[in-house]
């Protein structure tokens, strides 16, 4: 009995410990967001302030407005999202029904590009995008979101597709349905869960993406995470504003997790209570 | 419907690389059959069925329906039902989409499509239950779902893969009459696969035994039963399985340790044979086998008792009537045209 109490006694401190140091830095974003640029330096800090909406009132409608670095973030993260989802659906289901030579070779392909260093090929995709003159450009920073993306998208969407039974589609095939409409039909809504989690991580990368974007943009595509950084200059930091940037920059992020928060976990538990039907 | 539905397989072949599942299979099925593929595990007849459903292309030979060669139409085109063993419903769809799928595939107006779904599920009398997710519903009623889907559309050929197997052993029996009653009020010729030869037995008009990807014999089951043509299929059929006993032939006799036995084969001279004797076909009586009982298994109605006769083991099937002890040593014989004589060499019924 004491060891029960002790060891559930064990268990909240170190979560608690481990839920503090996770959501200090957005506590602290949060409250910073909300205070004067005195307010923010002052020490000790007040733990008691005047809220202010002045910071997110100066970054969104100042002169130095994030609104346009917010839309490119959107458009960037969007269009990566939809591409991949585009063509990785239907890979990942080849990959996982289709024998083809070459089938292992892909699969591993798609893997290995996940382990590259990204600092180690920023320079020659800068060089090829250059060449071609898509730097700065939508259609290129969505190019090189693609390669990481897509791979991982088919990688992780792979094995939902595979646990779906051959006889299936068989079944499908038998009562007259042509291989794109048992995709669309019978396949695709019992991955929807799978789906639903490959677009929440591709969106979440391609939207928190600070390396490429920083070295492939510029004036005309400047993402958020990359215009986050007016903010710190050589001279000050404007800690109050970029608080506040950091903050309107979470929240499609958290929106969406909590959309998304049901299929996720049902995705994670694949395995375990899917597919109920099938025997 | 009748006369639709009539299947030739012309030596097929089926080889998986170097394995071949299929060593040249022919048979017949006529229209309104029901027709059993019955073998042990690996013995290729899932391979036949699929082969036949054109979910998979045989290496060689001919599939031929209706008088047509179907070997390379596409399974959509060959207007096949199918109930796959683990009834591959669709999990996000109700049992009534699940029905109405194969009609919605063939275009059919909406109206033809409900009327058809509700009859089909009255048929198998899960009209209740349209409105489910298959998830929600039990063993048996997924079953029936899985069996109104594939006569929805009244196919030209009902195809079952197994489609009892994953039912408890009361429900079978129920199904297995149900099943029957369902293909002759339908009229439609029916390919069943299965491993237990019970099933095939009671529901089959005809069936084909396979071993080792070849059909080892075709016919209604009560032939089969009643001349197996070689020691393998006279080994799988029936339950307990025929005793079979190393024996040498005399002139009509066979000599079983050292004990003769009436044979109704009347042909002169000497060489081996082997004997098999159905357990139902032995009776205890004076002057026959000497056998020791080793085992008394009760089947209720009746006994099966494992025997040892001077070293080979045998079984005999006898009724409530005056049954020995175990350790008992008793006399067994049987009748000469129940006694069954095999080739020791080719395998082959003499």
């Amino acid at each position: 009995m004491r060891a029960k109490r002790f060891r559930f006694i064990a268990t909240m401190i170190i979560t608690l410990i481990f839920l503090l140091a996770w959501v200090f830095p957005i506590v602290w974003s949060v409250l910073n967001s909300l205070k004067t640029d005195q307010d923010v330096l002052a020490y000790p800090p007040k733990l008691i302030f005047h809220p202010t909406l002045e910071p997110y009132r100066d970054v969104l409608f100042g002169s130095g407005s994030i609104l346009p670095n917010l839309i490119s973030s959107f458009i960037i993260s969007i269009g990566t999202t939809v591409i991949t989802m585009l063509m990785a659906v239907p890979a990942a289901y080849a990959l996982a029904r289709l024998r083809f030579r070459g089938k292992k070779f892909a699969g591993f392909y798609v893997l290995a590009t996940q382990m590259l260093p990204p600092v180690g090929i920023i320079i020659p995709y800068f060089l090829v995008l250059r060449n071609i003159g898509w730097i700065d450009t939508y259609q290129g920073i969505i190019l090189i979101y693609l390669s990481f993306s897509l791979p991982f998208a088919i990688w992780l969407l792979v094995s939902y597709f595979e646990d779906i039974p051959f006889e299936m589609e068989e079944a499908a095939y038998l009562d007259g349905a042509s291989r794109m409409r048992t995709l669309w039909r019978i396949i695709i809504p019992q991955v929807r869960g799978g789906i639903a989690v490959t677009i929440v991580f591709v969106f979440l990368n391609a939207w928190n993406e600070f390396l490429f974007a920083v070295v492939l943009s510029g004036n005309t595509v400047r993402p958020v995470t990359v215009a986050m950084f007016n903010f710190v200059s050589v001279e000050q930091t404007l800690w109050a504003k970029l608080a506040a940037v950091s903050v309107l920059a979470m929240l499609p992020v958290v929106i969406l997790g909590i959309i998304a928060q049901k299929n996720i976990v049902k995705g994670l538990t694949v395995g375990a209570v899917k597919g109920g039907g099938r025997r | 419907m009748t006369g639709r539905g009539q299947v030739r397989f012309e030596d097929i072949v089926k080889m998986h690389g170097e394995f071949s599942a299929l060593k040249g299979v022919t048979f017949d099925i006529e229209p309104g059959e029901f027709f059993a593929l019955l073998g042990p595990s690996g013995s290729g007849k899932s391979t036949t069925l699929r082969i036949l459903a054109g979910l998979d292309a045989p290496t060689s030979g001919r599939v031929y329906m209706d008088g047509r060669d179907i070997t390379a139409t596409d399974a959509r085109d060959r207007d096949i039902a199918m109930v796959f063993q683990s009834y591959a419903l669709y999990p996000h769809m109700t049992v009534y989409e699940n029905i109405a799928f194969p009609l919605e595939m063939a275009k059919l107006p909406a109206v033809e499509i409900d009327l058809a779904v509700k009859e089909a599920a009255r048929k198998v009398k899960i009209e209740h239950l349209l409105d489910r997710k298959p998830g929600q519903l039990s063993g048996g009623q997924q079953q029936r779902c899985a069996l109104a889907r594939a006569i929805v559309r009244k196919a030209r050929l009902f195809l079952l893969d197994e489609p009892l197997s994953n039912l408890d052993a009361k429900l079978r029996m129920e199904t297995r009459a149900e099943l029957k009653k369902l293909q002759r009020s339908l009229g439609v010729t029916a390919v069943y696969v299965t491993h237990d030869q019970e099933e095939a037995m009671t529901l089959a008009d005809r069936m084909a035994v396979f071993m080792a990807g070849e059909i080892r014999q075709v016919g209604r089951p009560a032939e089969i039963f009643a001349k197996p043509n070689s020691i393998d299929v006279a080994a799988f059929i029936g339950s307990p399985p025929m005793n079979l006993l190393p024996a040498r032939f005399a002139d009509g006799d066979v000599i079983i340790a050292g004990h003769r036995l009436k044979t109704a084969m009347q042909a002169a001279g000497e060489h081996d044979v082997v004997v098999g004797i159905r357990p139902g076909a032995l009776r205890i009586a004076p002057d026959g086998l000497e056998a020791r009982v080793e085992l008394i298994e009760d089947l209720g109605d009746t006994k099966v008792l494992d025997l040892d006769c001077a070293g080979t083991a045998m079984r005999i099937r006898v009724g409530d009537e005056s049954v020995p002890p175990e350790g008992a040593v008793i006399s067994v014989t049987a009748r000469p045209h129940d006694i069954h004589l095999f080739d020791p060499a080719t395998r082959k019924r003499l």
